[in-house]
């Protein structure tokens, strides 16, 4: 590829973003990280006009990103999908080694950034209210053989509370009509709490959803912030500078200025009543019809050559989830004084579900660092290991659990905890319309027990390593 | 109600429809304007759902 920074910088030239920011540092953009993926090699261009149904299929066959330069029926929009299809191309996003990617994200929960208020802002170059807008004219794909209809899935979903301040989430949107769409809201969230007080007033609940923004606002988006925490603080503080917003055009909320499409509305105060999905869960499964709100846009804002973030699950939400799961793991191990050496949440668990951590144990911090783990948010496995355990290597990690676990003494079962509906094992159908599931969580603690001696895990080492050189005998 | 939103209706009535095989006999119809008839039947409230995904139209909710 190659040369390519050149084309996609040249139509992000963000005039006007830094207004009162006016000397601080520029975060990037969306457009900054397709040049960055270009830059590396891990941007595929299609010039040729491509129909919006053909592009999961594409997406799904190519190791790299793709970048769709015309779109069949949608004259001036493109579209970039699997952008962080793999943990190389995070890491990318990131700036930093796959490795350090847990590390880079905690860092960033460390100092936070005040967003910026700009006057002008790029994703409202375009503007269509009332009776203008129209969903169908934005590029609405159909992502999955069993969707229930064409999905919004890269979201970063501004709402607000009055006391609580304001909150960002990545949210689901299935096209209904021109102006709705559904929205996922049956996980226990701080939006959903927000959307829960005003329904009880008998009140909607505004809500702004911006695409196209940096995987910084993304990861911010994923992470299960204390409810008082502003993510855009988080996405400030990973940048390294603020995040430059812009107030909306009709509710009382702000959105990132770079974005490249925003939709503004409100939740209709209605409960969990319409039927929303199935859709391909970042669980990796086709999932179920669900019961939700209806999502009524306002108005459409965009950017004047906006591309479309194709968001493919489940891998891009299983790349960006797993860095926000490993650094709640490493901070959970802290607050309990366990140092650890090293994190995985494996994609196999989604990047959610599994935590596999090593430590620097000291007697009785195998069983503490397992409750720590099995606070994380849904987090349903836990494994701990010595440091000397490589929790990257899979063989490495079946040898401890062989070896350093007696199943009656190095295990503990949570019974009656906070529970995900797409965990199918759950049995979440049981549940009424907007039921809240329970789950039981596993701790396996692979270090080696108090009382053996480390002496008996002593590996194998072959006679004359280092001594004799296969070579000389080639 | 448009031509496509008619023929949508009669395509759940005649059996119960995941939305890829309803967008898979329209494959000739631009995709906006797929995505506007679908609107139309949505707007009907006649839609129902089933355990597997798909879309129904009982027959008390068929007025359409």
């Amino acid at each position: 590829m190659g040369g390519g920074r050149e084309t996609i910088a040249a139509v992000s030239a963000d005039e006007g973003l830094r207004g009162e920011a006016e000397g601080c540092p520029m975060k990037k953009s969306f457009r900054d990280f397709l040049a960055d993926l270009d830059g590396a090699g891990e941007l595929r261009r299609i010039k040729r006009a491509v129909d919006l149904r053909d592009v999961s299929a594409l997406v799904n066959q190519s190791p790299q990103a793709m970048f769709f330069e015309e779109l069949k029926d949608y004259p001036g929009w493109r579209l970039a999908g699997g952008l962080i299809g793999t943990r190389k191309r995070l890491a990318l996003a990131m700036g930093c080694a796959e490795k350090d990617v847990a590390a880079r994200f905690e860092q960033g929960l460390g100092r936070l950034i005040e967003p910026v208020m700009v006057e002008a802002a790029p994703c409202q170059q375009v503007v269509r209210m009332g009776a203008d807008v129209d969903l169908a004219a934005i590029p609405y794909p159909l992502m999955h053989l069993f969707d229930g209809g064409p999905y919004l899935s890269g979201t970063f979903v501004t709402s607000k509370d009055p006391e609580f301040g304001r909150n960002a989430g990545s949210y689901r949107l299935m096209y209904r009509t021109p102006n709705e769409t559904g929205i996922d809201l049956v996980s226990p969230s701080d939006m959903r709490f927000y959307y829960q007080r005003q329904l009880d007033r008998g009140r909607p609940l505004e809500i702004a959803v911006a695409m196209g923004v940096h995987p910084y606002e993304m990861l911010a988006a994923s992470y299960k912030a204390p409810i008082d925490m502003d993510e855009y603080t988080v996405a400030g503080s990973l940048h390294g500078a603020p995040v430059p917003i812009v107030k909306c055009k009709t509710v009382d909320l702000e959105v990132p200025a770079d974005a490249e499409l925003v939709l503004e509305g409100e939740l209709l105060p209605i409960g969990w009543t319409a039927d929303e999905g199935p859709f391909g869960e970042f669980s990796q499964i086709s999932g179920d019809v669900k019961w939700n709100p209806i999502f009524r846009v306002k108005c459409i804002t965009h950017r004047i050559d906006p591309i479309f973030y194709f968001l493919q699950m489940p891998w891009e939400n299983d790349w960006l989830a797993a860095p926000v799961t490993e650094a709640a793991g490493l901070r959970a191990l802290r607050n309990a004084s366990v140092q650890p050496v090293a994190i995985r949440a494996p994609v196999g668990s989604c990047g959610y579900w599994t935590l596999i951590a090593s430590i620097k144990k000291r007697p009785g911090e195998g069983k503490n660092a397992l409750l720590a783990l099995l606070s994380v948010s849904e987090v349903k496995l836990a494994i701990v290991t010595d440091e000397d355990i490589d929790i990257y290597n899979p063989d490495d990690l079946d040898w401890a659990l062989t070896f350093r676990v007696q199943a009656d003494r190095d295990t503990i079962i949570v019974q009656g905890a906070r529970g995900k509906h797409i965990d199918p094992s759950i049995k979440a159908w049981e549940l009424g319309k907007g039921g809240l599931p329970t789950t039981a969580k596993l701790g396996i603690d692979a270090t080696i027990p108090e009382g053996v001696p480390k002496q008996l895990y002593k590996r194998i080492q072959y006679y004359g390593k280092g001594r004799v050189k296969l070579e000389d005998y080639l | 109600m448009s031509p496509t939103a008619s023929a949508i209706i009669a395509a759940i009535r005649a059996r119960p429809q995941q939305f890829a095989e309803l967008a898979d006999a329209h494959r000739d119809v631009p995709w906006p304007d797929f995505l506007h008839a679908w609107g139309e039947v949505r707007r009907a409230n006649i839609l129902g759902r089933d355990d597997n995904g798909n879309y129904r139209i009982e027959p008390c909710e068929d007025k359409a």
